[in-house]
């Protein structure tokens, strides 16, 4: 019976039906390949990407200078000078650097933030073309949020149950 | 002793002290707010609960006295819940800003809470909130983080002797402030600072400028009393100095630093600070390095010795300066062959300067000055002058020591003044020989017949013979004199029978010497008549009066503003602008200073370098630098090791500040001083005779923030209530005679000079005086500090 | 400062002060601060200005703050100036339990105001007290000098209307 059932296999091509169901299956299956810069996967909420200080929304920026952020980040890559702000003289920032080369993304900084001021974004296409770049300094960092606020918030709002 | 049980630990304590001591004694820890060992006990925050064997309720350790075989729980599950509880309660009114609160870090509530705190408040009501209180350029408050702890108004009760805190209103409302809304004018009001448990008082000028983990602790002394109060420094990275707090030393500041020595590290930043060295050339200032401006100096210096010698170089140097600036200030010159060294600036009569003891001090410790039974005040306006030593005064006069007088200005204490003389500054020494006159009619110490020729003139005020009465009584008696006593311009005859009073009476003589290292200037020879650790010379250099009045051709000058420090800035001014070569080591420039120095060389204030000083009691206290100077400033020991290697003087090559205070340690340890026989034998029927005279007669006194370069820069300390402002001070009665009121611009003028300045109505000054504070460039073209001075009509 | 003092106290309240002062050892002049806070206050339409907290305690030399403490403590003295008669409602658990929420409703409606506040007419001021020491009849309220106990609305009713005439 051995050698029959061998015949028949080989007489009728099983084996290369049975590879072709498999590519078929694929062939049929929707595609998960993406062009890569011109597409994109998608990323989670939580996502530790490009680094941002957040506004309230009546404009007034949320640090506070409690430096929990510059005393938690394990690769000191956080600088932080504070005083009183001239106008109120309440406790503000003077100075807030991110340097993006010591920064190791563990989002710490994000975490120990108690008034969620400093987040880490969902974006990660930047890149550096001058030696200096890499320090984000206040000025950039809340232009950052204040371009992506919308999707920070919403962000954070997607992510509020679990924290 | 009786034998107690914490935590099953034996141990064995004084009757009488409450449990907290006990466990602090033996580093078993419990939690408090309200108690602090140096303030009475409140018992009121409830946190240091602990459960007592046989005792139903948990009871406060810090006021439950121990009794014999008691056994205390600090962690039983009862000392615990009730804990617990006080701790939640604590919370109910307090706000969660630890984020944007200065104390985050460093809080005791914090700490605490982390403990004993619970996750979650209960209590979902209206929280209180409180106004905040403005205190004034030093304290910054923020009442609704305030527990009511009253360390605060007990430290202003107690230790300042100022009752200006209170707890207002009752229950929930209670309020911790002032009755008026005003800042507080202690000398030492920043103790509250860290008195407070939380956040509700904190420094002013450090606000949210660096968080309590940032900082590291150096410990260091300040340079603005004889006192040396213990320190630390706080640094933080490249920024320098960030705060000052003390550093407890029981035998000298106890916990408490004066507002002086913490705030004065503001003017290290001030816009004013000398960073490179400078020389003028052609008129012009030139910023140069180190080599080109020392070998400018040595040019200079080399040229004056050469064309006019020695003797017509003079070097003034600040009392401020350390032991190894001293030393070498002196070696440097006197290795030139110039004698002419002094630091004594505000001082004009030196004719006792044989006669003193090895350095001007305290001649006790100020623990022992605690414990006094008759402390008498000549010429001292102590609790400004030298604030810890003020504190440790009131502490005696608290245990019923008597305080007397005699003075020129009356002062105002936080201590109970027994008896007083208040008298014009002519009239000072006449005051002083009645004392002696009184004593010596009933004493029964033997004194020399010249002695008696000389108090055989005077007659005798009865009020002064009620207090020479009083100074018979009792024992360990000290006569203190200050600052008006020694720079007065009869400040010879006034040690002199100062040390007549003290034989006479059985006490001992004190002198509390402006700057920080008087003490450490005498053993290291800034002293025109004696050498480094030596006994007096034959032939002596003049000193700072005699410097400024023969016009020299050159002067050195270390940290000195003439202006400002010297007792005739006039006359310091005219001499030093028509000298042909001026150096100065300054930590400050100064538009007058860029007028008539020749080389500015930058040298560090003290926390910026190491060194030692020597305090009233002649404790020698090193330091080393907390932070690097600021910019090319260097210490001035090494300024000066590398001008004498420069000039090929010999032994100059220190390479450290130790090395130089080992050198004259070892000289001073070799050498025995010869005290010299009691000065008081020297007077003679001929050394005064009473005069009463109607001049108007200026008083003065550098005032407690304008003593020394450094604080007279530093901003917070300048708008403090406790400063004063440039004036002419005329008590009521006066002013009134001489038809000024208050606020009102008038002319004073001494010789050559005049100043325009406002009338202050201030009744502590005695008739026919007018006090006029040094210090301040409004009162630079004045001339001498005592003396007669005119008065113009009021204008404007 | 002392020099105000006259001024500021007229001599009746002086000598009167001066009298409590003879019960006190002379180193215990703070132990008259009540009576003369007392004092000061009935001859100033019942209230007490900061001026006169100063001057009482310039008088018996004491700190300012200490009077002020004092003054600020108990609620017998005014630091506001107050009407006519001054209705003290204890709001404490006894009176607060048997109904002083009540009286205070009753009151806040018939005179128009709320605590610590005065009517237009400045016949009336009703404050909030703590414990006044009569909690067997709570409710309590103290009018002026006297204890009124077992308030009802319609008591304080009438008793309004005799304080009307």
């Amino acid at each position: 019976m051995k050698w029959l059932k061998k015949y028949f296999n080989t007489f009728f091509l099983v084996e290369l039906f049975q590879g072709l169901k498999l590519t078929g299956r694929y062939f049929l299956s929707p595609k998960i390949t993406i062009q890569f810069p011109e597409e994109e996967t998608p990323r989670s909420p939580r996502f530790r990407g490009l680094h941002a200080l957040r506004r309230y929304p009546n404009g007034e920026e949320r640090c506070i200078a409690c430096k929990l952020c510059e005393a938690v980040c394990p690769a000191l890559a956080i600088t932080i000078e504070a005083g009183p702000r001239a106008s109120d003289g309440s406790r503000r920032t003077t100075k807030y650097e991110i340097d993006l080369f010591k920064c190791i993304y563990c989002g710490f900084c994000e975490e120990s933030c108690p008034v969620d001021s400093i987040v880490e974004t969902r974006f990660l296409h930047y890149h550096f073309e001058n030696r200096g770049e890499e320090i984000m300094t206040k000025q950039k960092l809340l232009a950052i949020g204040d371009r992506y606020e919308k999707q920070i918030a919403e962000d954070r709002a997607e992510d509020a149950m679990f924290r | 002793m009786i034998e107690i049980e914490i935590d099953g630990k034996k141990l064995e304590v004084a009757p009488g002290s409450m449990i907290i001591e006990a466990a602090d004694a033996a580093g078993i820890n419990i939690p408090r707010f309200c108690y602090h060992k140096k303030l009475s006990v409140a018992a009121n925050c409830r946190m240091c609960l602990v459960d007592v064997d046989k005792v139903g309720k948990a009871l406060p350790a810090c006021a439950t006295p121990v009794t014999a075989g008691m056994k205390v729980q600090t962690q039983s599950q009862k000392a615990m819940e009730a804990q617990r509880a006080v701790m939640e309660f604590l919370l109910i009114n307090h706000p969660l800003d630890c984020p944007i609160c200065d104390q985050g870090g460093q809080c005791e509530l914090q700490d605490i809470s982390m403990g004993y705190g619970p996750d979650v408040s209960r209590y979902n009501f209206g929280k209180r909130s409180i106004k905040d209180k403005d205190i004034g350029p030093l304290i910054e408050t923020e009442m609704t983080r305030c527990i009511q702890c009253t360390r605060c108004v007990r430290f202003g009760t107690e230790i300042a002797g100022l009752r200006e805190m209170g707890a207002y209103n009752r229950g929930e409302n209670l309020e911790i402030g002032t009755f008026i809304e005003k800042s507080l004018v202690s000398e030492m009001s920043a103790n509250i600072i860290d008195l407070c448990p939380v956040g509700a008082l904190t420094s002013k000028p450090f606000r949210f400028t660096a968080r309590a983990w940032e900082l590291i602790q150096h410990a260091s002394i300040p340079s603005h009393d004889c006192i040396g109060s213990n320190i630390y420094v706080h640094t933080r990275n490249h920024h320098g100095i960030m705060r000052v707090v003390p550093r407890e030393n029981e035998s000298i500041n106890e916990t408490w630093i004066s507002d002086r020595d913490r705030f004065s590290y503001t003017a290290f930043k001030s816009n004013d600070r000398l960073t490179v060295p400078m020389v003028k050339r052609g008129g012009h200032w030139q910023e140069v390095d180190w080599q080109q401006a020392l070998d400018f100096a040595v040019t200079k210096l080399q040229d004056l010795l050469h064309q006019q010698g020695a003797k017509q170089l003079a070097g003034l140097i600040s009392p401020s300066s350390t032991v190894e600036e001293f030393y070498l200030f002196q070696k440097l010159l006197r290795s030139l062959g110039c004698d002419n060294i002094d630091h004594r600036l505000h001082q004009t009569d030196f004719s006792h300067q044989q006669n003193m003891m090895q350095f001007p001090g305290l001649g006790m410790t100020l623990e022992e000055l605690q414990q006094q039974e008759i402390i008498v005040l000549i010429g001292s306006n102590i609790q400004r002058e030298q604030p810890i030593a003020g504190h440790r005064v009131r502490k005696a006069s608290l245990q019923g020591c008597k305080i007397f007088q005699i003075n020129v200005v009356d002062y105002q204490f936080n201590f109970t003044v027994t008896d007083k003389y208040i008298v014009k500054p002519s009239e000072l020494v006449h005051a002083l020989a009645q004392i002696a006159k009184a004593l010596s009619l009933v004493s029964d110490q033997k004194i020399p017949d010249n002695t008696l020729d000389f108090l055989s003139n005077i007659t005798i005020n009865e009020n002064v013979r009620a207090i020479a009465e009083q100074l018979l009584i009792g024992e360990r008696k000290t006569l203190i004199l200050g600052a008006i006593a020694q720079n007065h311009p009869q400040a010879g005859l006034l040690s002199q029978i100062s040390e007549l009073i003290a034989r006479l009476c059985g006490a001992k003589i004190a002198y509390l010497t402006e700057g920080a290292n008087a003490a450490g200037a005498w053993l290291a020879g800034a002293i025109p008549h004696r050498h480094a650790a030596s006994n007096n010379m034959a032939m002596e250099g003049l000193n700072t009066a005699d410097a400024i009045a023969a016009k020299l051709k050159g002067y050195i000058l270390f940290n000195v503003e003439p202006e400002c420090d010297c007792a005739n800035p006039n006359l310091a001014l005219q001499a030093i602008e028509q000298a042909e070569v001026v150096i100065s080591f300054s930590t400050f420039k100064s538009p007058s200073l860029m007028l008539y120095a020749d080389i500015l060389l930058p040298i560090a204030p003290f926390a910026e370098m190491s060194g030692t000083f020597i305090n009233t009691e002649g404790k020698w206290q090193s330091f080393n630098a907390t932070t690097l100077p600021k910019g090319d400033t260097r210490p001035g020991w090494k300024v000066i090791r590398v001008l004498g290697n420069l000039m090929n003087l010999p032994q100059f090559d220190y390479v450290s500040a130790e090395q130089i205070r080992d050198e004259l340690k070892v000289m001073i340890d070799a050498q025995s001083f010869t005290s010299s026989v009691p000065s008081y034998n020297q007077l003679t029927q001929s050394s005064y005779s009473h005069q009463t005279n109607n001049h108007l007669e200026r008083i003065t006194e550098w005032p407690i923030y304008r003593i020394d370069a450094l604080v007279r820069r530093s901003i917070p300390l300048q708008q403090s209530a406790a400063s004063i402002l440039p004036g002419i001070y005329l008590n009521n009665a006066f002013a009134q005679q001489l038809n000024l009121t208050d606020g009102s611009k008038t002319t004073v003028k001494q010789g050559d000079g005049e100043a325009n300045l406002a009338v202050i109505i201030d009744d502590k000054i005695p008739d026919n005086c007018v006090f006029i504070p040094a210090g301040f460039s409004e009162t630079a073209k004045l001339g001498a500090s005592f003396g007669i001075i005119e008065i113009g009509s009021a204008h404007g | 400062m002392s020099s105000n003092n006259k001024t500021i106290l007229s001599e009746k309240v002086c000598a009167e002060i001066d009298r409590w002062l003879t019960k006190y050892p002379p180193h215990g002049k703070q132990s008259a601060l009540l009576p003369a806070l007392l004092i000061a206050q009935e001859n100033n339409d019942n209230w007490l200005p900061q001026h006169i907290i100063e001057a009482v305690a310039d008088y018996l030399a004491i700190p300012r703050i200490a009077a002020f403490e004092v003054a600020s403590f108990y609620s017998m003295y005014h630091l506001k100036p107050v009407g006519k008669n001054v209705i003290s409602v204890c709001t404490n658990i006894s009176c607060m339990l048997s109904g002083s929420e009540k009286i205070e409703h009753y009151l806040n409606k018939k005179l128009g105001v709320k605590f610590g506040e005065t009517t237009e007419d400045c016949k009336y001021t009703i404050k909030e007290v703590e414990c006044l020491a009569a909690c067997a009849n709570a409710p309590v309220c103290q009018i002026n000098k006297d204890y009124h106990e077992n308030l009802t609305p319609e008591k304080l009713d009438e008793i309004l209307k005799k304080l009307d005439n």
